[in-house]
């Protein structure tokens, strides 16, 4: 109301510029708090002291204008920054047109277009003339790796962003034409070189290597001229230009940098050390996310997690000192017994069921059903507002049983259940009929029988519902420590920071030794010794009394499950059990080994680890050395392994840079594909050609090529600009190996713990649980989940170490009410069920003089098999009962079907 | 079923509009993840079937396929 | 000096609600503090493939 009342149009900041809202308004629908509030900058009545609409047509009541901004005083342990990233300055995006051709966007903007939430509801037009383009440029590095704008690093998500709204685009349009300039393709996240490869060929996306200078109009389109790598000149006119631009530091980092007292590096980000990246220059003062540099959602979200380990590291002591736990009223059981009364809520969630199902006839239906008492068609049921008035409606007409007719069970049924819980209901009344995921979103075309089937299925949900019986909500005690596999330096790291925490931790290491691939690492991209931070933490790890290390072990068997595993761990001749509450994954990887460029054939022909540990031997090799050449993606990107080893760009540049120092009139060539100095990486790629270290860009149709002569060794490689293949004389040849996965397959069948089809852990989920895997209590980090550096590899780690903390640190885990019962009077001890159980979650023992069968209710898993074979029909499963069932079967066929 | 209710059900099948009734009983973990899913994706297939949730296809008792056919149903659907 | 169970979240974006969300799980009391009137950041602008309501608190 406030909105539509309201005289002063603002700009929508949520949907970048390209629409028009009020100085009252809700950033989105889904907003949380999802209130509205008022735009003070805008609003008359604020700036003014006039106007007052809003304040009097709110039928709440719930504008106050006498307000005033009030600073409050927080006492905390610690602080976490997290202030995001900010926007490229619009001067840079003006060289490119933008702000003064409409058709020119940037890719925020280009965003909000082709979201169905978005201004145009999805589809995509120019600004200019709201008509469909037919051709779109997507310019790259704008405001990164420019120091024309003083940013000079590189900002690590844009190339991603531009294939996927590019994929976007040419789904919703697939005549559209879409071309990407690119300086290099950087797409080495887990995963993103498979999803590029495929947009390419799926969408037929242009992929173009070159910078584009300037945009210019010409007779209402965009005329473009670039430069290809080959020195030929190209121009070609679009539709539309959407800008890639990077990502900055947020614009008030110097301000933060001096609230909190905290160092920035010389780009205006949180300064971080690569050993430690989420601690600033301040102690108790942590930071996380695209402040501590350019990085996409799964990186952020894995230093959240980490961030929190570290500052509960440094707060072990003080854990539930300050939280308020939530009590719930005590259960009605006089109201649970009663005859069922029974509450139907039919959830529109906006258009998505609405849109199909006629909802309000739905409703009516319900009332029709035996025992219902109330019935309700709310517009959002799982929003706040909607959850407290199902909670008051539940109140106030004492209903016992509740049917929410909305989405799925496996995502929102907890949400009700605590509903349920906040009245005094037990939780297992509730069951909710799937009218939106298996209803009104896949029959979207047949309105009428939609609207059919979600009658059908509300009545048999209230079938159900008028047999549920309240659960008892099992708990097991969780063992207080965790298991660690792998010593390097993930393994490591997660193993510091949950002893830290104040758990035991034991690691178990294949080798002789703790450090893993460190142990080969001589120097860190940021210029420390590799080897003394690696010292540090072997040290620290060694005198931590909360750790204990087996080295030279191996895991045999891990049985058990979240809380309470028990682990068999090989240690030559003799097995040692050790039982936990959590198990880590860090075994870590290792150097590719190449099978070509004449890797094998001479000690001068060396991988990048190889070269780093010769140089710590000392640098008397270099003294003859004149050429020296380096090959990227040496296995690497489709060469043997399909995925991109993310980090052999840097290693290069690092060691270029290193050879440099130590021999600076060695000329150096880097023959690559791509250039992957992602982030503040790009940095040191700079410093390499401007003390010149040349770079080749090679295709995969042509090759380098390494020949072992009898004197010497010559490398022969495509040069793009002069158009022909040279031939150099190479006095030392350096293979970019890749990293190849470890020998995951057996600890895989262990742990059930799925692979990506590279060879890796499969995350449970890449955007928003990069740590955690399929099986519950089990958290994954290092190389063994993907190849990164260092300074990843520790984030993660820290943040596998808090999600591995969570359990312990509660004590307990919830296990779902589902179990199966034994009747014991019913039993006939037959052991069907024991043989069939895949859980080993029922035993047979002897109670008096026969066998009955028990149920082990923190393995019981609910799955059944149990109840559907027992010959007595003894065993009833929570939740799931024949009786449930056979009323679900009844209520299907819709007309009276006799019980006989 | 009474004789003269299977008739007409065999007459329905032989008619291009035979519109069949078909309870389903969806796995949590896979059948009804999918179907999820496929809600997520609009997939779009008939409106026939009726669902019912079980924790695993293991769940299923004979005597629940006997009750839906003598209940009415032309199919049961079993996902898991 | 007894250390606080208390911490604060400067930014409600993804970094900041996950970083919130663990912390709270592992036994602290958190105050976000963001700028803007909700939290989820740039995130929740984002199209529909990665959804909001993964963010919600």
């Amino acid at each position: 109301m406030c909105t539509m009342y309201c005289p002063r149009p603002v700009v929508d900041a949520y949907n970048e510029r390209l629409e028009i809202t009020r100085a009252p308004h809700i950033d989105y629908a889904q907003a949380i708090p999802s209130s509205y509030y008022i735009d003070a900058k805008a609003c008359l009545r604020v700036n003014f002291e006039t106007c007052n609409l809003c304040a009097q047509t709110c039928t709440a009541g719930a504008i106050d204008f006498s307000q005033k901004p009030k600073n409050l005083e927080l006492e905390v342990g610690a602080v976490v920054l997290t202030p995001g990233f900010g926007r490229v300055d619009s001067s840079v995006l003006e060289k490119f047109g933008y702000g003064k051709y409409p058709d020119v966007l940037t890719a925020f903007e280009f965003e909000r277009l082709t979201c169905a939430s978005g201004p145009t509801e999805g589809h995509i037009v120019r600004p200019s003339d709201n008509r469909p383009p037919r051709k779109i440029a997507f310019l790259q590095c704008i405001g990164s790796r420019d120091e024309t704008c003083g940013n000079g690093y590189c900002s690590s998500v844009c190339c991603m962003y531009a294939i996927k709204e590019a994929s976007v685009a040419k789904e919703h349009e697939p005549d559209l034409d879409v071309s990407i300039f690119f300086m290099d393709v950087r797409t080495q996240g887990k995963g993103f070189d498979d999803a590029r490869k495929r947009a390419q060929e799926k969408y037929g996306i242009n992929v173009i290597r070159a910078r584009v200078p300037r945009v210019d109009q010409v007779d209402g389109r965009l005329a473009l001229t670039w430069t290809t790598d080959d020195g030929k000149h190209h121009s070609g006119i679009f539709d539309m230009v959407v800008l890639s631009v990077g990502l900055e530091s947020p614009e008030d980092a110097e301000a933060l940098s001096k609230i909190a007292d905290i160092k920035l590096n010389n780009y205006n980000f949180c300064s971080t050390r690569v050993d430690s990246p989420l601690s600033t220059s301040r102690d108790g003062v942590f930071v996380a996310g695209a402040f501590q540099g350019p990085k996409d959602i799964p990186e952020s979200v894995t230093q959240a997690s980490g961030v929190a380990a570290i500052a509960s590291e440094l707060l072990a002591e003080a854990r539930n000192s300050q939280t308020v736990s939530i009590t719930y009223p005590e259960e009605n059981k006089a109201l649970e017994e009663q005859e069922p009364r029974i509450g139907i809520f039919v959830c529109h969630c906006g258009v998505n069921i609405a849109g199909v199902v006629d909802v309000k006839a739905v409703r009516d239906y319900a009332a029709s059903l035996p025992g219902v008492v109330l019935y309700e068609d709310p517009l959002y049921s799982c929003s706040q507002d909607a959850l407290k008035g199902i909670a008051e409606k539940i109140r106030d007409n004492n209903l016992n049983r509740v049917v929410i007719a909305a989405c799925s069970p496996r995502t929102h049924e907890p949400l009700f259940q605590e509903t349920l819980r906040s009245v005094g209901l037990n939780p297992a009344l509730v069951e909710m009929a799937n009218i939106r995921d298996q209803c009104a979103w896949v029959h979207a075309q047949e309105p009428e029988a939609a609207t059919e089937k979600a009658k059908d299925l509300v009545r048999m949900a209230a079938a159900k519902a008028r047999l549920l019986t309240p659960l008892e909500q099992p708990t097991v005690d969780v063992t207080p420590g965790a298991l660690v596999l792998g010593g390097g330096a993930a393994g490591m790291s997660a193993a510091l920071s949950i002893a830290d925490q104040g758990y035991s931790v034991t690691i178990v290491e294949k080798s002789r030794h703790l450090g893993g691939n460190l142990r080969r690492l001589q120097w860190t991209t940021d210029g420390q010794d590799a080897r003394k931070v690696m010292e540090d933490m072997i040290s620290s790890v060694e005198s931590h009394p909360g750790i204990e290390v087996l080295t030279g072990s191996t895991v045999e068997a891990i049985s058990g499950y979240v809380g309470n595993f028990t682990s068999t761990v090989s240690q030559g001749k003799k097995n040692r059990l050790i039982n936990h509450g959590v198990t880590v994954i860090a075994t870590g990887a290792r150097e590719y080994k190449p099978r070509s460029y004449a890797y094998g054939e001479s000690t001068r022909i060396v991988t990048q680890l190889e070269l780093e540990e010769k140089l710590a031997r000392g640098k008397s090799f270099l003294k003859n050395a004149r050429n020296i050449v380096m090959i990227q993606c040496v296995g690497s990107r489709g060469d043997d392994m399909s995925h991109c080893s993310r980090l052999c760009c840097t290693q290069a540049v690092k060691n270029a840079l290193k050879l440099k120092e130590l021999k600076p009139d060695c000329r150096i060539y880097i023959l690559y594909r791509d250039m992957r100095t992602y982030g503040f990486h790009e940095d040191a790629y700079r410093e390499a050609r401007e003390k010149g270290v040349i770079f080749l860009r090679y295709s995969t149709d042509k090759k380098p090529q390494v020949i072992k002569q009898a004197r010497g060794i010559k490398v022969r490689a495509f040069d793009r600009l002069l158009g022909e293949e040279i031939e150099i004389p190479a006095n030392l040849v350096v293979l970019s190996a890749g990293i190849a996965p470890g020998d995951n397959q057996e600890l895989s069948k262990i742990l059930k713990a799925p692979l990506t089809p590279e060879g890796f852990f499969l995350e449970a989920h890449a955007k928003l649980r990069p740590v955690e895997i399929a099986v519950d209590g089990v958290y994954l980090c290092g190389l063994a989940h993907g190849p990164k550096s260092l300074e990843e590899s520790v984030a993660q780690a820290k943040a596998a170490a808090a999600k591995a903390t969570i359990p312990l640190a509660k004590g307990k885990v919830a296990v779902a009410p589902i179990v199966s019962h034994v009747d014991q009077d019913a039993c006939i001890g037959c052991g069907i069920c024991e043989s069939l159980c895949p859980f080993n979650a029922i035993r047979l023992s002897k109670v008096g003089k026969r066998k009955k069968a028990q149920t082990i209710t923190a393995s019981c898993k609910g799955c059944g098999i149990c109840a559907s074979h027992c010959p007595t029909i003894a065993i009833s499963m929570g939740g799931f009962t024949d009786q449930a069932i056979m009323a679900q079967i009844h209520a299907f066929s819709g007309r009276q079907c006799d019980e006989g | 079923m009474a004789k003269e209710n299977a008739v007409t059900k065999e007459n329905e099948m032989t008619q291009e509009g035979f519109d069949p009734k078909i309870l389903g009983f969806f796995c949590h973990w896979c059948c009804y993840a999918a179907a999820d899913s496929a809600g997520v994706s609009r997939y779009q297939y008939p409106p026939n079937v009726r669902v019912i949730r079980v924790m695993c296809t293991g769940r299923i008792d004979a005597r629940f396929v006997i009750e839906a056919f003598r209940c009415g149903a032309d199919g049961v659907f079993t996902g898991g | 000096m007894a250390k606080s169970g208390a911490i604060m979240v400067l930014g409600g974006g993804v970094a900041g609600v996950q970083a919130a969300l663990d912390l709270a799980d592992l036994g602290y009391y958190v105050y976000i503090v963001e700028k803007k009137a909700s939290i989820g950041g740039v995130m929740a602008q984002l199209d529909k493939t990665f959804p909001t309501n993964d963010c919600a608190l």
